[in-house]
């Protein structure tokens, strides 16, 4: 996809740090390695619920060990998660705990010259735990005598008491539902519930910390956001915050698993200022498991809807399982009905959430923040409703689905914005031509072993959290450009990229701004003291808002630039314009139809600095004041072996309304990987655990937990993708965000094809074979009772 | 803790190293020969990281005692091609944007540089099948298919010439 107002956006580039990652060269936080440094291992809890009775380190220290237990740390309670402003922020937990909460959380931790003596340490830890009852169903945690896991937590300054194990609760409604549901011709009700999937980064969350000669602390960590980092570390240790020094590092893999900054930053933190040495702390994929998970759902959804489809009125319940720690349920409750209401419009609307505490790993955002769960519920139920009505699912969407110039909840009820470009039409339409829509046919003619069927989805995600008024949601971005001397430029922020190239799109957005080559632009490391505040790479904002931010500066930096060649070749700024010219690895400042008056960029950047004007320089710090939704559409072809339950993705198409897609071939390849972690969400993942242990029943291996490998996915031929062809006003370039979206709207699409397929809707995701074939069974139980 | 002597020839140069009796070949390429290009995900052979390839063969060097390596030869990614000799391999991952956070990288192209090795002419199933061992969570595969393909195609001598299985 090339488009001509462009030089570098929308055009196929080689990534800056391609090379280094083919080559070997990249390095992560897991490969830090420092002189003197430490090895860090942590003791961590067999029971799900226990209190610490006694804790005896002398035999791991005589091992020449050092050791940091609860009673070593500082006691301030605080919250993993520093996105919401702080009135509404929960804090429950201190860097090592006053009481057990889950299995695999950590008690006591030592460091050690090598890997070997630090585990040796930890075998000469004597730990002694009072086991307490465990609650593992949120349902039962809420029953009066289900053992308790928080007496109060902290919810900003105030002291907030726990009741019934609920972290805390959300409700949100406009209109008056029972009426809306009394004027519908038809009323629909059904249960839903997605797994606690893990979000399986590749890298599992590593960190190193080196304690400096002021004083201060240097640390690399697994992190989506380093300046959160920072500020978290600054008020658990009471360090000034110009004394620590959070480094970019590239991150092995994220989908919200580093959103946070992870209890074992703190942990390898306050070793390293024991130890007074570096000390480094990589998780165990098991420690790395029982760390945390993705947000389940249990949603009971009701629609009313009227005989031409017209929605009256949606009604959405839902109970989260938080697991031990409430790390972000209040936003998440939020976005929740967010999503809810902006996928259709609903004259009447209610939505009740309630997070509620479990002895389980503790959940966290995983792309799309409740958005998957939600969207699961919503498509399934168009397509029961499509059929009752005797209306095609596409036609339904697109009579109800929340469009141009209607409000979009991008982050709850607080953050609202008006729709200014949408692709939905365009990419329904087109997707239904692609996928074959009219071999899907119907269940009940389907017979034999194994039968096919077509299934949509519709979504969209947030890009970023932006608002014209400050909301519940910190959201900006801080960018500094400047043009070298040379003509080359640097772009410093904050910003982190997860794989899927947002620091490249920034380098093009300012490529393209100033008018320089591409690969004159770099991207410089960046850490805590030489950036700016960048809320997180989070919530689909990387691009839209980020981008925006490395946008702005660019603005400023050219209007110097200009400015000063207008100087040197004496003609109104207001006239020049700047091109690359490839050839000679240079921008070039021109009045156009005067061949005299052009002069390049290095040479107005060397001029200016020989006669002492300055810099060509500027920060920006930026907030957009919208979050557009980017929308996506998923269709899925699935085979059902009816005899064995066994259901495999055949052919897929997915598409996303970016706005202006910045880079095409890794915005595909966003989809791609959107597509397949959706399906995996729809079919397979969930960390399940043993009742009676409080345990992983996976034991904290990916192999027994499952993701999807090469040989599973819908092979070439068969998966395409493409771009809805629309601008975003407010965006970088007209551009908007991909990242969670792409798989926001697959579990939807899988459930609806396997309904096509067999005529059976499966509402319990992970939908495994044993749960097919027990609804298939069922069925057929039904049919023979009916006969 | 007793230690055993042992010579690794890695990526064409001979090493020595003293590892204990249990360490893996993963540990002994990351601590003590500071490969660390050679990814570690999991340690439990689930993940495919750090595949390298021993002795003509891939393996998962977190489920290879280090004195297994002992007189033998091993390949890392930076043995398959550098920034300055790329492999056509490497060349192609990034011209697909075969990648995305990059950390299952080394592994894949290991993968497929011993698939290549054993099988210049594989078809997509038998890619697909060649790096079955290394989970991306990241990219889907489809990048990471149509990139080898595409190298394959290279080896060949030429792109375009390849048969779509």
């Amino acid at each position: 996809m090339n488009d001509d107002r462009f030089d570098v956006i929308g055009r196929v580039t080689r990534r800056q740090d391609g090379h280094a990652m083919v080559t070997g060269r990249q390095l992560y936080s897991s490969d830090i390695s420092l002189p003197n440094m430490l090895q860090a291992r942590v003791l961590r809890s067999p029971y799900p619920h226990a209190r610490i009775a006694a804790i005896d380190t002398s035999g791991a220290e005589r091992l020449g060990a050092v050791c940091v237990t609860p009673e070593d740390v500082p006691r301030v309670k605080y919250n993993e998660r520093q996105v919401s402003v702080p009135a509404k922020t929960y804090r429950d937990r201190t860097v090592l705990p006053d009481k057990i909460r889950h299995v695999g959380q950590g008690v006591v931790a030592v460091a050690a010259r090598t890997e070997a003596l630090a585990d040796k340490a930890l075998d000469a830890l004597d730990v002694g735990f009072e086991s307490l009852p465990a609650v593992f169903d949120p349902h039962e945690a809420m029953r009066d005598g289900a053992p308790q896991l928080h007496d109060a937590v902290m919810l900003g300054e105030t002291v907030l008491p726990i009741e019934r194990n609920i972290a805390c609760s959300r409700e949100a409604v406009e209109g008056d539902v029972a009426r809306g549901l009394e004027e519908a011709d038809l009323v629909v009700e059904n249960e839903f519930t997605t797994g606690r999937a893990y979000h399986g980064q590749l890298e599992s969350k590593a960190v190193v910390c080196r304690p400096e000669a002021d004083g201060g602390i240097t640390v690399w960590a697994t992190t989506q956001s380093i300046h959160n980092t920072r500020q978290l570390l600054g008020i658990l240790f009471d360090i000034p915050l110009s004394k620590i020094n959070v480094q970019r590092v590239p991150i092995g893999g994220s989908f919200g698993s580093s959103i946070q900054m992870n209890s074992s930053v703190a942990i390898c933190v306050a070793l390293a200022l024991k130890a007074q040495k570096p000390v480094k702390l990589v998780l165990t994929r098991e420690e790395d498991m029982y760390d945390h998970c993705k947000y389940p759902s249990n949603i009971h959804l009701t629609y009313g809807v009227k005989r031409d489809g017209t929605l009256t009125a949606g009604h959405l319940k839902t109970v989260v399982d938080i697991g031990g720690h409430n790390i972000q349920a209040y936003p998440l409750l939020g976005c929740m009905a967010g999503w809810f209401v902006s996928l259709y419009r609903l004259p009447h609307l209610k939505f009740e959430g309630t997070a509620v505490y479990t002895n389980k790993a503790p959940a966290c955002a995983m792309q799309g923040y409740g958005n998957p769960q939600v969207t699961f519920a919503v498509e399934s139920m168009m397509d029961t409703i499509a059929e009752a009505l005797d209306i095609d699912p596409i036609d339904l969407r697109l009579k109800n689905y929340v469009g141009l110039g209607e409000t979009f909840w991008g982050q709850g009820p607080t953050v609202r914005s008006v729709i200014r470009s949408c692709g939905v039409e365009e990419m329904l339409l087109k997707g239904r031509a692609m996928v074959g829509w009219e071999r899907r046919g119907s269940p009940a003619r389907k017979t034999g072993r194994f039968r096919r069927g077509i299934g949509v989805g519709r979504g969209f995600h947030t890009s970023g959290t932006g608002a014209p008024t400050p909301g519940e949601v910190i959201d900006y971005s801080t960018a500094m450009v400047k043009i070298n001397e040379d003509g080359s430029v640097d772009c410093l922020t904050a910003l982190m990229c997860h794989g899927g190239g947002t620091l490249e799109a920034g380098a093009k957005m300012v490529a393209e701004e100033l008018g320089v080559p591409l690969d004159r632009v770099g991207i410089s490391p960046s850490n805590t003291r030489s950036t700016g505040y960048d809320v997180c790479t989070h919530a689909t904002r990387g691009v839209y808002c980020g981008g925006a931010s490395l946008l702005r500066a660019a603005q400023d930096v050219k209007k110097i630039l200009l400015d000063f060649a207008s100087r040197i070749i004496d003609v109104n700024p207001e006239a020049l314009k700047v091109q690359p010219d490839t050839s000679r690895g240079q921008g070039f400042v021109f009045l156009p139809g005067a061949p005299a008056k052009r002069i390049s960029v290095a040479e107005v950047a060397k001029t200016a600095q020989i006669k002492g004007w300055g810099s060509i320089i500027a920060v920006v710090s930026h907030r957009q004041v919208n979050c557009p939704p980017c929308f996506v559409v998923n269709f899925v072809e699935v085979e059902v072996d009816t005899a064995t339950g066994q259901i495999r993705p055949v052919r897929a198409v997915a598409a996303v309304d970016a706005g202006t897609v910045i880079n095409p071939d890794l915005a595909a390849g966003q989809l791609e990987g959107g597509l397949c972690r959706g399906i995996g969400l729809a079919l397979l993942e969930d960390t399940t655990y043993k009742p009676d242990s409080g345990e992983l029943t996976c034991g904290g291996y990916l192999t027994d937990y499952k993701i999807y490998t090469a040989q599973d996915m819908p092979s070439l031929e068969d998966l395409s993708t493409f771009f809805a062809d629309t601008y975003e006003p407010s965006g970088p370039f007209g551009a908007k965000g991909v990242g969670e979206a792409a798989n926001n709207a697959t579990a939807g699409a899988v459930a609806n094809a396997i309904y096509n397929a067999v005529g059976v809707r499966l509402t319990e995701a992970p939908i495994t074979p044993e749960r097919v074939l027990s609804a298939l069974t069922r069925e057929a139980e039904q049919l023979q009772q009916g006969r | 803790m007793t230690t055993y002597p042992i010579d690794i020839k890695v990526n064409g140069e001979w090493k020595q190293a003293e590892v204990t009796a249990r360490e893996t070949l993963l540990d002994a390429l990351r601590n003590r020969l500071r490969a660390f290009e050679v990814k570690d995900g999991c340690s439990q052979g689930d993940c495919g990281a750090c595949t390298v390839i021993l002795a003509g063969r891939p393996v998962n060097a977190c489920l290879t005692l280090a004195v297994q390596a002992n007189g033998k030869e091993v390949t890392t990614l930076k043995g398959v091609g550098t920034s300055e000799q790329p492999d056509p391999l490497q060349k192609s991952f990034v011209e697909h944007g075969a990648i995305q956070c990059g950390f299952c990288t080394p592994g894949v192209v290991v993968s497929a540089k011993a698939l290549l090795e054993a099988n210049p002419c594989p078809n997509r199933e038998e890619i697909r099948e060649g790096i079955s061992g290394n989970l991306c969570r990241c990219t889907g595969y489809t990048q990471i298919v149509e990139a080898i393909e595409d190298a394959a195609a290279q080896g060949r001598g030429g792109v375009g010439e390849r048969e779509d299985a």
